[in-house]
C-alpha cells in the first residue's frame, strides 16, 4: 500500500469518527437541555373521581410547560398523617413544587412555618391565605352554598324541610358549603337538619322514613358529590321515594353526577371550572418554580345548572372538556 | 520484516478507532443495576371511556398503592389515555421514554400497529406489558421483554354460549320464547380490529351449535364495543325485527348495556341478553334481572398480573413466581360466568 493511499484511509477513518461525534453525541454540538419540571399533585382523597376534569387540565398544562406531575392518592381519605408523609416524601424526592388539597390545613401552614416545607407550594380548596402561602386555587364554598341556598328558596316555599346529606368528618369544604347553605336558608325560615353518613344505610333510611310513617315531602342538599351520587341511587331504585324527595341538589362535577343531574335524578348543581382549576395550579407550580410571581389568590367562580344547562356549549366545554 | 510492521501499524489504529468509538457510546459506564427506592411505570390506556379498561384502571392504581405499602418502594403510575388515536398513544410512549419511565405497561390503540411502541422501547431497552389488545406473534416475539396480560378470549365466548346452552337444556321455552323450535338472535360485536371480537363472535355462537341450541341470526352489526352506539342499532333493529327477536349476544358488557337502554326507550319485547367483562353496570344489570348473563375476567387478579410484572421488570428482579406466564410472556386471567344470585 502506497504511502498516499493510507493516508488518505486514515483521514476516511478520522473522518467517519467526526461524523460520529457530531451526530451521535453532544461533544461537539451541544444540545440545548430542556429543563423539566417535577411537580406533585396530592389530593386529600383516596379516589381520584372528583379529579376527573381537574386532571384533564392538569395534563395539558404539563404538556405545554414542560413539567413531569405525579399525580397522588392517598392510601386511606382524608389521613393527614398520611398525606404530610407524602408531602415529605415528594419533597425528599425531589419535586420541585407541591400543589397539595389539604386534609388538615393549619398542619400543612405549620409545616411551612416550621421550615419542613421549603419548595414552592400551591394549595387547592381552601380560603387559607397569609404570608406563608405562596399561592391558592380555590372556589369560595360559603359563596357557592348561598348560591345553591338561593336557587332552593326560588324553586321550594319554606314549609318544606331542607335536609343535607353529608360526611361526617368533612367539615373543610362541605363545612364551609353548608355555613353558606344555612345562612340563607335559615334567615328565610326554613328548617335545616343535617344528616351525617355513618354507615351505609343512613341516607337510604332517612329517605324511607320520609315515606314511612312519615309520609311527607322534604328537599335535599347533598354536601359533597359522593353523596350526591349515592342519594341519586337511591331514588332512581324507587320512584315512591323520588316522589317524596321534591328537590335533591348538590355540587360537584363527577361523571355519575352529572349523568344523574341528565336522567333528572338531581334538580340541579353548582360547578366550578376544574379544568381550568387543573391548569392553573400546574402553571402557577412552574412559575413558582421559575421564581416568577403568580397570582396568590385565585378564586374559581361557581355556577348553578340545570338539566338544561348541560347542553350549553359554555357548559358542555366547562363540564366535558377535551384536552 | 517490513510486512510485520504494517500489521501491528493497522492494528494499532483500528484498536485506537474502537477506543474511540467505547468511549463516545459510553460503553464503559456500563454498571450494575441500581437498588431503586422508586419505580415510574408509563400506563397508556386506548380510551379512558371503556368501562372494562376503567375498572382495570381503578384496580391498576389500588394494586400499586398495595405494592407501595408493602414493598416500601415509591410507584409512580403515569396513566394517560390515547382516545382511540394510535399517533397519540406513540407520542405518549416517547414522553414516558423521555420522563424515564422504568416500564411500560400499553394498552394499544390498534393491536397491528405495536411495532412502532416496540421499537421505541427495544432503543432506550424499556420493558413492556401490554395488555387487553394482544399484539400480533411476530411483534412479540421480537424481544423477550415483551409481555401480555389479558383474558382469553375463547374461553369467555365459550363461557358465554355455556349461560345460554344450560338455560335452554333445562328450559328450552326460556329461550325460544315463540315455541317455533328455533332461537332467532342478534349479534352486536366489537371492533372488526381487535382479536378478542372475531374469536368471542365465533365461538360463542359454535358453543351454542355445538351445545344443541337451534339458533338463526336475523341480524347482527359492529358496536364498537360502546354502549351510544350499540342503542342506536338496537333501536333500529326493534323497529325492523320487533317480536322476532329473543336473543340478544354482545361481545361486551358495555354494548348489552346499550341494547338495554334502546329496550327501555323503545319499550320493546322481552329479550335475553348477554354480555362479556362483568362490569359494575353490567353486574348490577344481571343483579335487577335486565340481562341473563356475563362472563367476569378476575379484574383484580388482571390488575395485579400487571403490576407484578412491571415491577419486577422495573426492579430487575424474577417476577412473582405466583404469575405463571404462557410461552414466557402470556398471562391468561382465569374467568367465571356470573348469574343472578
Amino acid at each position: 500500500m502506497r504511502k498516499r493511499e493510507k493516508l488518505l484511509w486514515i483521514l476516511y477513518a478520522g473522518f467517519l469518527v467526526l461524523l460520529f461525534l457530531l451526530s451521535s453525541t453532544n461533544l461537539i454540538i451541544k444540545e440545548r437541555e430542556q429543563e423539566i419540571y417535577r411537580l406533585s399533585v396530592i389530593i386529600e382523597d383516596s379516589r381520584d373521581d372528583n379529579y376527573v376534569n381537574f386532571r384533564k387540565g392538569m395534563d395539558q398544562a404539563a404538556m405545554e410547560q414542560n413539567a413531569d406531575v405525579s399525580f397522588i392518592t392517598l392510601y386511606e381519605k382524608d389521613n393527614r398523617k398520611q398525606q404530610m408523609e407524602l408531602i415529605l416524601r415528594e419533597e425528599q424526592d425531589g419535586a420541585g413544587a407541591l400543589v397539595v388539597s389539604p386534609v388538615d390545613e393549619n398542619e400543612v401552614i405549620q409545616a411551612i412555618s416550621g421550615g419542613r416545607i421549603q419548595v414552592p407550594l400551591v394549595l387547592l380548596n381552601t380560603e387559607l391565605t397569609g404570608g406563608e402561602i405562596e399561592a391558592v386555587i380555590s372556589p369560595d364554598y360559603y359563596e357557592m352554598g348561598k348560591l345553591l341556598a338561593k336557587k332552593v328558596v326560588e324553586r321550594h316555599d319554606s314549609t318544606l324541610p331542607v335536609y343535607l346529606f353529608g360526611e361526617p368528618q368533612d367539615n373543610r369544604t362541605s363545612g364551609r358549603f353548608e355555613a353558606g347553605i344555612r345562612s340563607v336558608l335559615e334567615a328565610q325560615g326554613y328548617r335545616v337538619t343535617l344528616f351525617e353518613h355513618r354507615n351505609e344505610q343512613d341516607y337510604r333510611r332517612t329517605i324511607e322514613e320520609l315515606v314511612y310513617p312519615g309520609c311527607r315531602d322534604a328537599v335535599i342538599i347533598a354536601l359533597d358529590p359522593g353523596s350526591l351520587s349515592e342519594t341519586a341511587a337511591i331514588l332512581w331504585d324507587s320512584s315512591v321515594y323520588a316522589s317524596y324527595v321534591k328537590g335533591l341538589y348538590g355540587r360537584g362535577t363527577t361523571l355519575s353526577v352529572l349523568n344523574d343531574l341528565d336522567r333528572g335524578m338531581i334538580r340541579g348543581i353548582c360547578v366550578t371550572d376544574d379544568f381550568a382549576a387543573g391548569y392553573q395550579s400546574v402553571q402557577n407550580a412552574v412559575n413558582l418554580m421559575k421564581n416568577r410571581r403568580v397570582q396568590k389568590q385565585v378564586n374559581l367562580e361557581s355556577y348553578y345548572i340545570e338539566k338544561e344547562d348541560l347542553r350549553r356549549p359554555e357548559y358542555e366545554k366547562m363540564l366535558y372538556p377535551i384536552e | 520484516m517490513r510486512k510485520i510492521g504494517m500489521g501491528i501499524m493497522w492494528r494499532a489504529w483500528i484498536l485506537l478507532f474502537a477506543g474511540v468509538l467505547c468511549l463516545c457510546t459510553g460503553c464503559s459506564k456500563s454498571r450494575m443495576p441500581e437498588k431503586k427506592n422508586s419505580i415510574r411505570i408509563g400506563v397508556s390506556l386506548y380510551r379512558g371511556d371503556d368501562t372494562f379498561i376503567n375498572n382495570i384502571r381503578a384496580e391498576l392504581e389500588k394494586k400499586a398503592k398495595e405494592y407501595e405499602q408493602e414493598s416500601g418502594i415509591k410507584v409512580i403510575l403515569d396513566i394517560q389515555e390515547a382516545k382511540g388515536n394510535q399517533n397519540t398513544q406513540n407520542n405518549q410512549v416517547e414522553r414516558f421514554i423521555s420522563l424515564g419511565c422504568d416500564v411500560l405497561c400499553i394498552n394499544p390503540v390498534d393491536r397491528m400497529a405495536a411495532s412502532a411502541i416496540i421499537d421505541k422501547a427495544m432503543t432506550a431497552g424499556i420493558p413492556v406489558v401490554f395488555f387487553n389488545r394482544q399484539p400480533v406473534e411476530e411483534d412479540m416475539n421480537r424481544w423477550d421483554q415483551l409481555y401480555y396480560v389479558g383474558a382469553d378470549a375463547k374461553e369467555s365466548a365459550v363461557l358465554q354460549g355455556s349461560i345460554l346452552v344450560n338455560l335452554y337444556r333445562e328450559t328450552p321455552g326460556a329461550l325460544d320464547f315463540d315455541g317455533d323450535g328455533v332461537v332467532s338472535y342478534v349479534l352486536l360485536e366489537g371492533e372488526t380490529s381487535h382479536q378478542d371480537s372475531l374469536i368471542r363472535t365465533e365461538w360463542s355462537i359454535q358453543t351454542l351449535k355445538d351445545g344443541g341450541v337451534p339458533i338463526e341470526k336475523i341480524a347482527g352489526a359492529i358496536a364498537n364495543w360502546e354502549r351510544s352506539q350499540a342503542s342506536a342499532i338496537m333501536e333500529q333493529w326493534l323497529d325492523k325485527y320487533g317480536d322476532e327477536m329473543e336473543l340478544v349476544i354482545c361481545n361486551n358488557d358495555d354494548m348489552a348495556l346499550g341494547a338495554i337502554d334502546a329496550l327501555e326507550r323503545v319499550g320493546g319485547p322481552k329479550l335475553n341478553l348477554v354480555g362479556i367483562d362483568a362490569t359494575n353496570p353490567g353486574l348490577e344489570a344481571v343483579q335487577s334481572g335486565k340481562m341473563l348473563g356475563t362472563v367476569s375476567s378476575d379484574k383484580e387478579k388482571y390488575a395485579w398480573a400487571i403490576l407484578q410484572i412491571a415491577a419486577a421488570k422495573a426492579r430487575h428482579q424474577q417476577i412473582n413466581a405466583e404469575i405463571t406466564l404462557t410461552d414466557g410472556k402470556y398471562y391468561w386471567c382465569a374467568q367465571e360466568i356470573i348469574l343472578k344470585n
